[in-house]
């Protein structure tokens, strides 16, 4: 009781004022985590502090501008008819080969996301151009969002760039070297498992009715698909690649700009579009997730104020041995509804403390993987989000329901990973 | 709960909007004015920018204070506050600063290295935007508690991925803005990367023996409660951990790690003729396992998630409740008195002898605040 | 670059008011409201 109060009781609190806004006044998401955050500081003792909510919401500054900027571009290419054109040429191509599209396209989706850490860049980029093909397809629409979305987390923990592993690893000053096949063991065989999940058995059993199908292709190109029309997915691919594989001659523009710039340069291809009123229109979409995420700035920022985080952080350390692991595969993504990045550092850092003995680069990798899955949770969830986005599904708990297998076989894995680094590693060249 | 909007009530949550920004802008606008120190008879002020033309009139030209013996040695420099949010660093500096008298060679004190690291804090940190202490006067001496990072303002846009140039080492972008990430610095590279050529070229060109780089560390992080020695000082330091040790403060001896780059024990080691010598005290404001986070806590570090976490074994200090301020600075404090007697011994034609610094146990006793010069209005 | 970055700032910080101002319903004009605090606060260099 003495380590219950009160900051378990602030805990209640939060959690409890955040689930009375978001459920039963039906407040939006991010109206209900900043009032639950106020309500959080009110309770600790610290009245209104501004500056802390404030401060908060800049922890999230930087993904803001990535998230508008990926959102413009993506429609973009959606105005431009890239998307659709793009789409029937690969199920043309592709069709009779159910195997290798699945497995293929979950491996497209994994690409930006490699490049550039980011989940949300690899929704956006290529999840939005692997929706329209698996879903003509026959691919439920909520089973290609589930897709994406854990192609896309797989992509963000995959190598060369993956941000969970660095900030985990410079919480112990381990450098990010060596890193690249632990992390290929901890997503290749999931991304894969995830393909033959959700994507291949409805490609093999195929779409049905063929003549509606060629309909819809013809339909789908009617903008023809040419290499003026590719350019903006061309351009942003060698801006990404360029400032990651070569940056000691390329400039570092960063995403938001990478994405803009690609976004700009589809207004000279394609069908003709208002840059303003698609940019105001992708916004407009992004505008409850921005919140969010200014909400959980908010958010944490109280909790760690009025020690809510020590108490939640040192409770699960405290678990027996047995249910650590457990403790590690449950907490880490739950914190991740806060923010992947925020799993890494918060629980990330003191579990690997924690495993310290083990092979600490294949464990950091495993504890990265789980903080990738915090881009499952809701309610940022940005990952679930932005899948459900692309498809057109506006519940993502929907898109959430088929990642619920996935994803508890990535936590399992990645407990399996950890248990067994040192063997893992024994095996690696 | 639905609700009908307007123009007009967007328009009045635009003005709310401005109202909460302006409000919290002169908050962290109030972060800028600068801290007061009052340096001991004999120290000159220089700005860092005298050894690098280039931070001249950039808000981040700290002041570096020298004061020179009558007797001729070597030079040591202290440098605190490279890490804002690590505070025995600055205070021990500052405890130097005040209060040193120098009878042999040179001592060099920067109290402040990352000065634009102390005109913010961290979002999410909660941490507390200063601390005071009470002279022996009475009086209150505040000093601005900090972020780890430079102001973001300064180091924004951030890249994804920071590549330490002088050995391709990836780091997550921000720590771009982390100082003792930086080192050797570049001339021409990012503010913080510019502090840092400075910083290095203070120490190669006024051939400083011993560098002092001022730490703290979380309790849950093997290395506390620690020195980190180059190859060169390692003699050195082997000896004053002995020294300390026979004197009850016990000190992990740990070498500097060769491919972890950008550090100062690392750079300075490679890149000068100096002998660097980093050091940590156990700080829970700075961990992440800390409840309520506040000034109480940056100064007595007592908590009690702190206590669970060492009775479950996860810290690598001992832990009894609390980690005082005096009890950090008198870690440092002593070190380094132990350090300069040392130097003195191995190489007496370069060592650096010094007075008035309070003991250990004075500390304890009486606090930092009791030590540190009362401000003349 | 960090102008480059204001103006993207200003961008999104335009586009926002404006969706704050087409939204018919008052907690989605809140959030816009929300979005726009740090987005000035950044625009102007102040935090």
């Amino acid at each position: 009781m003495e380590w219950f109060w009160p900051e378990g009781f602030y805990t209640i609190v939060m959690v409890g004022s955040f689930v009375l806004g978001a459920f039963a006044l039906k407040l939006p998401i991010a109206i209900a985590l900043s009032g639950a955050a106020v309500v959080g500081a009110l309770a600790g003792g610290e009245w209104f502090p501004l500056r802390h909510f404030v401060e908060g919401m800049f922890g999230y500054l930087d993904t803001i501008l990535i998230i508008a900027s990926a959102m413009i571009f993506m429609k973009s290419v959606q105005k431009t008819g890239l998307l659709e054109s793009l789409a029937a040429w690969v199920i043309r191509r592709f069709r009779r080969k159910p195997l290798l599209l699945s497995v293929g396209l979950i491996f497209i989706i994994m690409a930006p996301g490699m490049i550039t850490g980011s989940s949300t860049a690899a929704v956006l980029t290529t999840g939005a151009l692997v929706a329209p093909v698996l879903i003509k397809l026959g691919v439920p629409a909520v089973k290609t969002a589930a897709a994406i979305a854990m192609g896309a987390i797989y992509g963000m923990i995959a190598p060369p760039i993956n941000i969970p592993a660095m900030i985990i690893g410079g919480g112990i000053d381990m450098p990010y070297v060596g890193f690249a096949l632990p992390l290929l063991v901890c997503t290749i065989p999931l991304a894969i498992f995830s393909a033959l999940l959700l994507v291949y058995p409805s490609l093999k059993s195929g779409a049905g009715d063929e003549d509606e199908l060629e309909n819809e292709l013809r339909r789908m190109e009617e903008t023809p698909l040419s290499a003026r029309l590719l350019l903006p997915v061309v351009l942003l691919a060698v801006l990404m690649t360029g400032e990651q594989l070569l940056p000691s001659v390329w400039p570092a523009l960063g995403m938001p700009v990478n994405f803009l710039l690609a976004s700009f340069s589809g207004l000279i291809t394609g069908r003709r579009f208002n840059f303003l009123d698609a940019s105001t229109e992708a916004l407009n979409e992004a505008i409850p997730v921005l919140g969010i995420l200014m909400g959980v700035g908010m958010f944490i920022q109280i909790m760690t104020l009025i020690g809510v985080q020590g108490f939640l952080v040192v409770s699960v350390l405290a678990l027996p041995a047995w249910l650590m692991y457990l403790g590690m595969a449950t907490s880490i993504p739950l914190f991740g509804a806060v923010s992947a990045f925020g799993a890494a550092s918060v629980l990330g850092v003191p579990f690997l403390l924690a495993l310290l003995g083990r092979n600490e680069i294949m464990v950091g990798s495993a504890l990265s993987l789980l903080a990738g899955l915090g881009d499952l949770m809701p309610p940022t969830a940005l990952a679930g989000i932005f899948a459900a986005q692309v498809v057109g599904e506006e519940n993502y708990f929907k898109v959430l329901r088929y990642c619920l297998i996935p994803a508890l076989v990535t936590a399992l894995w990645a407990v399996f990973v950890i248990l067994n680094a040192n063997t893992i590693m024994g095996f690696l060249p | 709960m639905k609700l009908k909007g307007t123009p007009l009530t967007a328009v009045l949550l635009l003005l709310a909007a401005f109202a909460v920004a302006a409000l919290a802008g002169l908050n962290f606008k109030a972060m800028w004015a600068e801290d007061d120190f009052v340096p001991a008879q004999g120290f000159e002020k220089k700005m860092l920018s005298a050894w690098f033309e280039g931070l001249a009139g950039t808000p981040a030209d700290t002041p570096v204070y020298i004061q020179k013996g009558t007797e001729p040695g070597g030079v040591v420099l202290i440098l605190g506050g490279t890490h804002p949010t690590e505070p025995a660093s600055m205070v021990t500096a500052t405890l130097f600063l005040e209060r040193a008298q120098v009878t042999k060679g040179s001592l060099i004190v920067i109290p402040q290295a990352n000065l634009l690291g102390f005109t913010h804090n961290s979002p999410q940190e909660a941490h507390p935007q200063s601390i005071s202490f009470t002279t022996a006067d009475g009086g209150k001496r505040t000093f601005r508690f900090g972020s780890r990072l430079t102001n973001t303002i300064y180091e924004w846009p951030s890249p994804d991925i920071y590549i330490h140039p002088a050995s391709g080492q990836q780091l997550p972008g921000k720590e771009r803005g982390n100082l003792n990430r930086c080192y050797p610095g570049v001339p021409d590279g990012s503010i913080t990367e510019q502090v840092a050529y400075a910083l290095t070229e203070l120490v190669r060109r006024e051939r400083v023996d011993l560098a002092f780089d001022l730490h703290e560390a979380s309790p849950e992080y093997p290395v506390v409660n620690a020195i980190v020695a180059h190859e060169r000082s390692m003699e050195l330091a082997a000896m004053t951990t002995m020294d300390l040790e026979a004197a009850g403060i016990m000190m992990r001896l740990e070498p500097s790690p060769k491919n972890l780059r950008g550090l100062t024990h690392r750079e300075w080691g490679n890149f000068t003729e100096t002998m660097p010598v980093l050091m940590e005290t156990g700080n829970p404001v700075q961990g992440r396992l800390r409840g309520r986070t506040d000034e109480r806590l940056a100064l007595t570090g007592a908590d009690k998630a702190y206590v669970k976490a060492a009775a479950l074994g996860r810290l690598y200090i001992p832990y009894e409740g609390d980690q005082k301020i005096e009890y950090r600075v008198g870690r440092h404090a002593t070190a380094i008195m132990s350090f300069l007697l040392n130097l003195d011994l191995l190489n007496e034609e370069r060592g650096v002898l010094l007075e008035n610094i309070p003991t250990f146990e004075e500390l304890q006793e009486n606090g930092v605040g009791a030590y540190l010069a009362p401000l003349k209005l | 670059m960090t102008l480059i970055y204001r103006a993207i700032v200003l961008f999104v910080l335009l586009l926002t008011v404006r969706c704050q101002f087409r939204e018919k319903d008052f907690w989605k004009q809140a959030t816009a409201a929300l979005v726009v605090v740090p987005l000035v606060l950044r625009l102007l260099m102040i935090k």
